[in-house]
Parts: C-alpha cells; structure tokens; sequence
C-alpha cells in the first residue's frame, strides 16, 4: 500500500510538473521572446498589450536598426506605442513559419508583423491568401514608393506590403585597380558586356584579380543581367528560358567571363563574401544591401566607387535584387494599429524622412520611397566610397529599374538557369542547356 | 479495494498492467506518427500549392507524375549511387573495426573505441558544414594538397559532380562506421570465447575463422545495421543540403532533399506531390528491407 502511495505521488508530481511547464508558456508570453526552437529562431507570439505590436525580423545590422528607428519615429506622436522585436536567424524561419501555421491552418502562432521576402511574397499569398492582411486602406501614397518595389507587394491590384530596403543593384568598382591597368570609372560605366570582358581581362593578367564575382549557388547574376534588359524568365505566367534570346545571349556573355577569368563564381554564399573580403576581386556587382560586406575590408576605404551595370547594349543598366517589406499577418488584432504605424514610417508617412534616415545611419538601409530619400542624410559623401554620395546615386538608378514579369516560381527558376550555366560550362550547347532548363520548369509549374 | 478488481484473476490483472504500461507510448506512436502518416496518404492524392488543394484527378496524378519528373530521377539515381557505394565501404569498415577493437590485449581499447564513435556525437549540420569548410575552395584540403605538389591549382572539391558525390561519401562513411561499429561490437561479445578456442584447436586460421565464425553469429546484427543503413540512406537530407546544396546542377541532390525543395525549400508549397514522394521512399525501404532480411535469414 505504501509503495502505492508512493508511486502514485511521484506520477502526481510529474504530471503536475509537466501542466506546469506548459502553462507557464501560455501565461508569461514576455518569456515566449526568451524561448528559443532548435533552429536558434526566436519563438513568435502576439502581446496582448493595446499598445504594443510585436515583429519578426532578421538581421540585427540592416533590418532590426530600421524597425528600431522606426519605432522612435511613431513614439513621437504616440509615447505609449511599443514595438517588440522577435529576432530570427534568417528569412527562411519566416517563410517556415507561415507555411506551417498556414498548413496547420491555425495563425496564433505568428507575430502581428512579418519581415518578407520581396521574391517569395507573391507566392505566399497566392498559397495562403488567408494569412495576410491587405493594406489598401492604409492611406499609403504609392505613387511615391518605387514603381518596381511596389509591384512585389502588390498582387491582383490589391497592395499587402510595406517597403522597407531598396535592392537596386550597383557595381562597385577597386579604382585604384583600374587605375592600375589604365582605367578610370567612366571607362566601365555604360559599356557592353563584351567591352566589360575586355577589360576583366586587362585586370586579371595584370593583377590577378577578377573583375566580378558571383555565388554559382543562388544565382543572382543571371537575373540582374536580363533585368537590366528588361527581360524576365517568364512571359505570360510560363517559363520563358528556351527561345529567349537575351537570356541565350547573357549565359553566352557568362561562359566567355568565366572562360576569361573575368568572373569568378564561388560554390556558395560565404565563398562568395570571402572572395570579396579577401581581396580577390576587384568588382562586386549585386543589390546595394552587399555594402555592408564590402566595407568589411576597412583597409580598402576610399578605394571603391559604384556606378550602372554593363548591358548587352551599352546603355546604363539598372536592376534590383533581393530586398524584403513589412507584412501584417491575419493574426493581428490590432491590424488597423499596425496599419497606421507602417504608413506613417515605412509607407512615407510624416515620420518617414525620420525612420529613413536613421535607418540608413544605423543600418545602412536605403529607402525606396522618393520624398524621403531627398532628406540631407542621402546627400552624404561616403568616406570609404571615396566621398562619393552613394545614397543619392542608389536612389536615383533605382527609379530607372525596370518592371519584369514576377512569378511564383521565382527560384526554381534560378535553380534551373544556375544548372544551365554549369552545363553550359561543362560543355553543352547554350541551346540545349536552356532547352533543358525550361522543359524542368515547365514541369516543376504544372499544378 | 472495489470488487471487481478482487473478481480479477492473476492473468487478468498482468494483462491489465501491462496495457497500462504500454498504453503512454502507443497513443504517443499513433497520434506523431501514425495519424501523419495517413494525413501524409491522403494529402499525396491532392494537388495545388499551398491551402489552394484539390482531390487529384486523375487520383494517382502525383504518382505518375513522378514518372515524368527528371530531376526526382536524378534524386534517385543520386541516393542509389550513395547507397551502392557507402553502405558496403561503411560496413566492412565497421566490422573491421570491431573486430581490432575486439581484441582482449588491445591497450588503451576504451580511448579507440571512443575516438571511432566519437562522430557520431556531432550533429549532423555541423559535421556538414565542417566537411564543407575543409574542401573548400581555399580550405584546408586544398592547401595541404597544393603545399604537397599533389595539386598544381586550388580544385574546386564541391563544384565538380565527382569529387563533390565523393566528398558526400566520404563524409558519410566517417560519420556514421562508428556507429555501426558499437553494434557489431556488441554483438562480437555475445559471441562464446570458446567457439573460437575449438576453431583453432581444429587449426583454423584467422581468416577462417572470421568467415566460418564471427561473421555468421553476427548475421543478426549485419541484417539489422544493413536495414538501418539502408533507411538512413534513402531519406539522406543534411548533407545534401548542407555540403553542397545539391549542386552543381542537381547532380548530388537526394531525394528527402528535392522532397523539401517542393515542400518549403524553393517556397512552392506542393505538399500533395512531396507527400507522393515520401511514400515512393517510404516503399522503396519497405521493399530493400523485406530483400535484406530474406537474405540474411539461414534458417532453412
């Protein structure tokens, strides 16, 4: 008997002990910021304060100083306002996030704001429609956000996003380099390709040094290059590889870089930045938000200047890459909140120039929104881009950027023409290697 | 003390006990692993993305689709070739292993044996993302191989599709051969002292004996760690996506890989034909299993 007793106080304990642990989760939701999955990502919740939203965002050097500065531009008008900020390790254990709450179909497990993806949100909310709130009624002026920022966030007329950074690309050129081989800025500013890899040549018989580099793996090359020509991938909501002449023609243009020596392609993203750190290349072309990982090297301050990307043409080229908004999720109960917070900093609100601004001193972040990107801060000098106003000049190329045909597909895509361009290199004809490519994605797109 | 639990006899009251006791781990069982896995049944009847499904029509769309998908083929083969070449290489290694580390005059055997399962104790994205680190293109392996004159230039290990498959190899047989050592050594010790000491009473040598003795008393556990090893391979996912992200142009991706891919990797959301895929896995290992142990059983 006694040995029952004591049994049965020992599963009491347990069982207490367990509902315990759980329960404390429930209550103390200031803890849940504390918790911590396997993956290193931040547990996301909702506060249940009034005045108090909660955001799941990544990066603490570039995206978190935004909504930070952002934060202090609302309090100005609204002292009891709170941001609370659920730092995650990556955009991945977002996108992870609203899958799986989607699939569960249960939200409660998402914050009142999401940091997103420009290139997945189409997909997502074509996916999971019920997982966002439309912001149409938001009083965003969004004839002065960037045209080509905004068409990511804007699906079947109806916008859902807020921007926050700018991806324009720019090309960062070493002019000391150049100089070196007997070039100056202009020489590489609004040349052809075929120019371009005349003068990576120069370069890396001189001084070793290739003149782009690019991460073989996500493969961001190609697109910025049909971009710039305003091309796209796709064409009517199906795969546009094959038969597309531009794209045949830039995959011709990487082979002969690569073949050269004039593009060094690294098997992935952290082979891609040591290149860069480790002085091994002597160009960076990719979305602006690579800045901070140039300047990563400070001996080389003053020595980088940015300008267009060569075209097949020879004009100016603009393109954006990358780059993400600010998302209200179904979960939110205090949307309208979120709505008034979000257009009065990120959507160009009176507290725009403000959170811009900081966001760009803290953060390195640089705006989309044409009014606030006229503030002082924008005119700036950069010291380790030789005195030259950066800012304004990413600015300014960015209103140049082409709108392109987006699609769901956004990566596979990439991850067909990245296997192109390896077979290519390999030895297969340009045609048949794109002929491979699209046959893959027009699979990979039947429903 | 009620009265019906008195009425109960001896054998009814055991029966009781031990539904009690193995009541907890069996709703646990069916409720995370049963009930998905027919959820996982019925959603791979389903096409569409994301909440946007409908039934498949025809119903077994995702499964002939698989038939026509090149790149799910070239998952396949990938596994295969990691399966045809690792799992022999890993487990004679293993059993070699065993039987060194076996031997009663061995010194320091503990510290061996400790030394060989100690990768096991990593897990598996940070074995991935050393391997990955050491054949990089300026890792350590390449500057050994370029100080030693064994190489003229730095190679670019992961992106070429044959070192790139045999670094996935590589790093899988140094990962997991300790671990299938620690069962094989297990089973060399439920193996009678005696019955070798007969074997060389009768003059056999050491090769004799290891084919004539330890290797059919081990037959149980080379079935089992042969099964195991199979089941491991087919559903390989980190070093795939870790090493080499399936690169260069999908020639090392696997299939749990390409699965994820459709499922969250890319953003597409396809959970009806990734589920279609993951019972494709799901009878390809019923079906190596139920060959391996019609091998492996002598009873005749």
């Amino acid at each position: 008997m006694k040995k029952k007793i004591v049994s049965l106080l020992l599963v009491g304990v347990l069982t207490m002990s367990a509902f315990a642990g759980c329960g404390k989760k429930e209550t103390a939701k200031d803890d849940a910021a504390d918790a911590t999955d396997e993956s290193g990502a931040n547990a996301m919740y909702v506060s249940d304060d009034e005045n108090t939203l909660t955001a799941a965002a990544w990066d603490a050097n570039f995206n978190i100083p935004a909504l930070k500065a952002a934060e202090k531009a609302f309090q100005k008008e609204n002292p009891d306002f709170k941001l609370e900020l659920i730092e995650q390790p990556d955009s991945k254990a977002i996108e992870n996030a609203v899958t799986t709450a989607a699939q569960a179909k249960d939200y409660s497990n998402l914050p009142d704001i999401v940091l997103f993806q420009d290139h997945y949100i189409q997909q997502y909310v074509t996916n999971y429609p019920d997982a966002w709130v439309s912001i149409d009624d938001a009083g965003v002026d969004w004839s002065d956000i960037g045209e080509e920022k905004a068409s990511f966030s804007t699906i079947d007329g109806k916008h859902y996003g807020f921007p926050v950074d700018n991806g324009t690309v720019i090309f960062a050129y070493r002019t000391d380099i150049l100089e070196e081989c007997g070039y100056t800025m202009d020489d590489v500013t609004g040349i052809t390709w075929d120019k371009f890899i005349e003068i990576g040549e120069q370069v890396y018989n001189k001084t070793g040094k290739y003149l782009l580099s690019m991460d073989g793996d996500g493969n961001d090359l190609p697109y910025m290059m049909l971009q710039a020509e305003g091309a796209s991938q796709f064409k009517g909501g199906k795969a546009n590889l094959a038969d597309n002449k531009t794209l045949e023609q830039i995959l011709d243009v990487i082979e002969r870089m690569q073949q050269k020596n004039v593009l060094l392609l690294a098997n992935d993203w952290s082979g891609y930045t040591n290149d860069i750190q480790k002085d091994a290349v002597a160009g960076v072309m990719n979305g602006n938000w690579i800045i901070p990982t140039i300047e990563q090297v400070a001996e080389n301050s003053g020595k980088w200047e940015i300008t267009s990307m060569p075209t097949l043409s020879g004009e100016e080229g603009y393109a954006s890459n990358g780059g993400s908004s600010l998302y209200i999720t179904a979960n939110s109960k205090k949307a309208d909140l979120a709505k008034k917070f979000l257009a009065y900093t990120f959507g160009g609100g009176k507290g725009a120039v403000d959170t811009y601004d900081n966001a760009l001193r803290d953060g390195g972040v640089i705006t989309t929104c044409i009014s606030a990107g006229k503030s002082e801060v924008y005119q700036e000098g950069v010291e380790y881009f030789n005195g030259q106003a950066i800012y304004a000049k990413i600015v300014e190329m960015g209103s140049h950027v082409k709108v392109v045909e987006q699609s769901d597909y956004h990566y596979t895509a990439r991850e067909k023409v990245a296997a192109a361009i390896t077979n290519i290199h390999n030895g297969t004809p340009v045609k048949d290697a794109l002929a491979t490519a699209q046959e893959e994605l027009a699979f990979a797109m039947e429903e | 003390m009620s009265k019906s639990k008195k009425g109960m006899n001896i054998q009814a009251k055991q029966q009781r006990a031990g539904w009690f006791f193995l009541a907890p781990a069996s709703i646990m069982i069916a409720v995370f692993s049963f009930y998905p896995m027919i959820q996982a049944f019925l959603t791979s009847f389903t096409t569409g993305t994301g909440v946007n499904v409908k039934k498949a029509d025809p119903l077994f769309y995702n499964y002939t689709r698989m038939l026509a998908d090149k790149t799910f083929q070239r998952s396949v083969g990938n596994t295969f070739l990691y399966l045809a070449i690792e799992v022999p290489i890993m487990l004679v290694l293993a059993i070699l292993l065993a039987q060194l580390l076996n031997n009663k005059d061995l010194k320091f055997r503990g510290l061996f044996r400790t030394m060989v399962f100690l990768p096991c104790a990593t897990s598996l994205v940070s074995y991935a993302l050393i391997f990955k680190s050491l054949f990089a293109l300026d890792g350590l392996i390449n500057e050994i191989f370029v100080n030693l004159g064994i190489l003229e230039n730095n190679y670019n290990f992961l992106g070429n599709t044959g070192s790139a498959r045999a670094i996935i190899i590589i790093a899988l047989i140094w990962r997991w051969t300790g671990y299938n050592m620690v069962f094989y050594l297990a089973g060399l010790q439920n193996i009678e002292y005696s019955v070798y000491e007969a074997a060389k009473i009768d003059g056999a040598n050491g090769w004799k004996t290891f084919w004539k003795i330890t290797v059919p008393l081990l037959m149980p556990t080379i079935v089992m760690t042969v099964i195991m090893s199979i089941n491991g391979t087919l559903q390989l996912f980190d070093e795939s996506m870790n090493l080499t992200m399936g690169g260069p142009a999908f020639s090392t991706i696997t299939m749990s890989h390409y699965i994820y891919n459709n499922a969250f990797g890319l953003g597409v959301g396809k959970f009806g034909y990734a589920s279609a895929m993951s019972f494709f896995i799901f009878v390809l290992v019923a079906i190596l299993s139920a060959i391996s142990m019609k091998v492996g059983d002598n009873r005749d």
